[in-house]
């Protein structure tokens, strides 16, 4: 589910685009780098072994004339000796020709041209060598003539220097060839060393433009992190305000409501209180509305009438009250206790009947007060204590 | 007027913890409702608060850590208020007591004829904040 907030997808930001695309570049010149230097070391590799070969070679070329000469020369003291140990000593001399003459042919064997260059030397060293066989074969046979006219035709045949020509021709065409290949090693190891220098280069530079790319981007990133740290830390304290608010509005609630139960703690302890009072007097006490209506009567009056309060409340006092001589035939309707509540005066011990339940008059002695709430009669309290009998 | 039947958060006469440095209240009356919301009401206020329903109970507690300040009604289970002031003036001459009761004084009553046995008069009608003024007005908080 995505929101407006969500941030765009990398591939749609042109910055995360074009640094990617940095990446790229270099992770391509990267590989192009890798690819021409394991060319070149290929190459170096192959060249070096070419190299090894060559010098191989010339080692070969430089010992030929030497063990010729040192077998021709074994082959004279044998010639003038006799002696066995010279005999042993040509034979190993020629042998190890034989061995140099190999090794050059198998180095050679890869190069035709130098196969057949090689392949005259090796025959005049053939040569050399079956001449020494038939010189060695006359003189073992002890045939002195034949022995004297081969060496003498040797000796108007043979010319070193031929041999020799040779193999200073062949081995300046290997010494030539070992140069080139040298300056194909040096150029090849400039190349390697250039071409990573080059890539090395080039991806630094790619670096640098990926860095100026996304420096706005690091710079907005970085302003809005400060900015969200702002809003952030104001938000911590609106909510630390808001929360010491809260606390202190807890408070004030807590105690308020303490305040609303003790109120009416004390209002009912003091309404219990005034009925304890009113319930506690001995005399009938009858508490009436402006009309002369019982609002609320104690038990010593409900004892004196001998009627319930709901037979009582909100009736008409003079129900079960009246004044001793208040009625005037003459005018039925006077009552001497509405007059005296409507002028706001009180009655003091005056005669009064009161009509019990079961219709019995009984003889009262009567105080009325007004009620006063501030300056206006609310209603009055009628106070009656039971007469005693004038005569018994 | 005695409430016999006791929440079980509230017992007969409650004893504070010793050492602590809040000022200690006694307060006593017989009826358990009030005890509640007076307790409630100053423990808000940073007090420790002992209860008792009555003289005796009291006069344990003022045995067992003598209070800082003492509210007492007029009206208790086993005697009189004033009765009981007087007895605890003498443990205590000089801790200050406040009346807080329904009984409606005059004023002037009060003045004249109570002034030498308690601190302060206190109607149960007036607001419980006017108590805190005055216990503070006498110890402070």
């Amino acid at each position: 589910m995505s929101t407006e907030n969500s941030p765009p997808p990398v591939a749609a930001d042109p910055t995360m685009r074009r640094v990617l695309a940095c990446f790229g570049l270099i992770l391509a010149v990267l590989g192009l780098v890798v690819a021409v230097s394991l060319n070149n070391l290929n190459r170096t590799v192959a060249t070096s072994d070419w190299v090894n070969h060559t010098h191989a070679l010339i080692t070969e070329l430089d010992v030929l004339q030497p063990t010729l000469a040192a077998a021709e020369g074994g082959l004279s003291r044998y010639l003038l000796t006799a002696d066995q140990r010279d005999h042993t000593a040509y034979q190993d001399k020629f042998a190890e020709l034989g061995e140099h003459t190999d090794v050059a042919i198998a180095l050679t064997a890869g190069t035709p041209a130098e196969q057949q260059q090689f392949q005259q030397i090796a025959l005049l060293l053939a040569k050399r060598a079956d001449v020494a066989s038939r010189i060695i074969h006359f003189k073992k046979a002890g045939d002195t003539a034949a022995l004297q006219q081969l060496l003498n035709e040797d000796a108007e045949k043979y010319d070193h220097r031929e041999l020799a020509q040779l193999i200073e021709k062949f081995r300046s065409a290997q010494t030539d060839l070992l140069s080139a290949r040298d300056r194909t090693l040096y150029l090849q190891a400039q190349t390697t060393r250039w071409t990573v220098l080059t890539g090395l280069g080039l991806d630094f530079l790619l670096l640098c433009g990926a860095a100026w790319l996304i420096r706005d981007a690091l710079a907005a990133r970085t302003l809005a992190n400060r900015l969200l740290q702002q809003t952030n830390a104001q938000l911590e304290e609106k909510v630390n305000q808001r929360t010491a608010e809260l606390s202190a509005s807890n408070a004030q609630l807590a105690a308020q409501s303490l305040e609303d139960r003790w109120s009416k703690q004390a209002l009912e302890h003091q309404n219990r209180y005034n009925l304890l009072i009113i319930d506690s007097i001995a005399d009938a006490v009858f508490v009436v509305t402006k009309l002369l209506n019982v609002s609320r009567l104690n038990p010593a009056a409900i004892h004196l009438t001998g009627l319930e309060p709901v037979e009582l409340i909100d009736k008409p006092l003079a129900r079960v009250l009246a004044l001793e001589g208040g009625k005037d035939p003459a005018k039925p309707n006077f009552d001497p206790l509405a007059r005296t509540l409507a002028e706001g005066h009180e009655l003091r011990d005056k005669a009064g009947l009161l009509t019990t339940k079961g219709g019995q008059s009984v003889p009262v002695r009567l105080s009325f007060y007004p009620l006063r709430d501030r300056d206006k009669v609310v209603g009055g309290v009628v106070i009656l204590q039971h007469s005693a009998p004038a005569h018994p | 007027m005695s409430n016999t039947t006791r929440p079980p958060f509230v017992p007969a006469h409650t004893l504070p913890t010793p050492g602590s440095s809040r000022k200690h209240i006694l307060a006593i009356d017989d009826e358990l409702p009030i005890l509640e919301l007076l307790q409630e009401y100053l423990k808000a206020q940073n007090y420790r608060v002992s209860t008792a329903t009555n003289a005796h109970e009291a006069k344990r507690v003022v045995e067992a850590e003598a209070p800082d300040l003492i509210i007492t009604d007029l009206q208790l289970e086993d005697t009189d208020g004033l009765q009981l002031i007087e007895q605890l003036r003498i443990m205590l001459p000089k801790t200050p007591v406040i009346l807080l009761t329904g009984v409606l004084f005059d004023p002037h009553v009060v003045e004249d004829n109570l002034k030498w046995k308690i601190s302060s008069y206190i109607s149960k009608t007036a607001p419980l904040q006017s108590l805190v003024d005055e216990i503070r007005r006498h110890i402070g908080r």
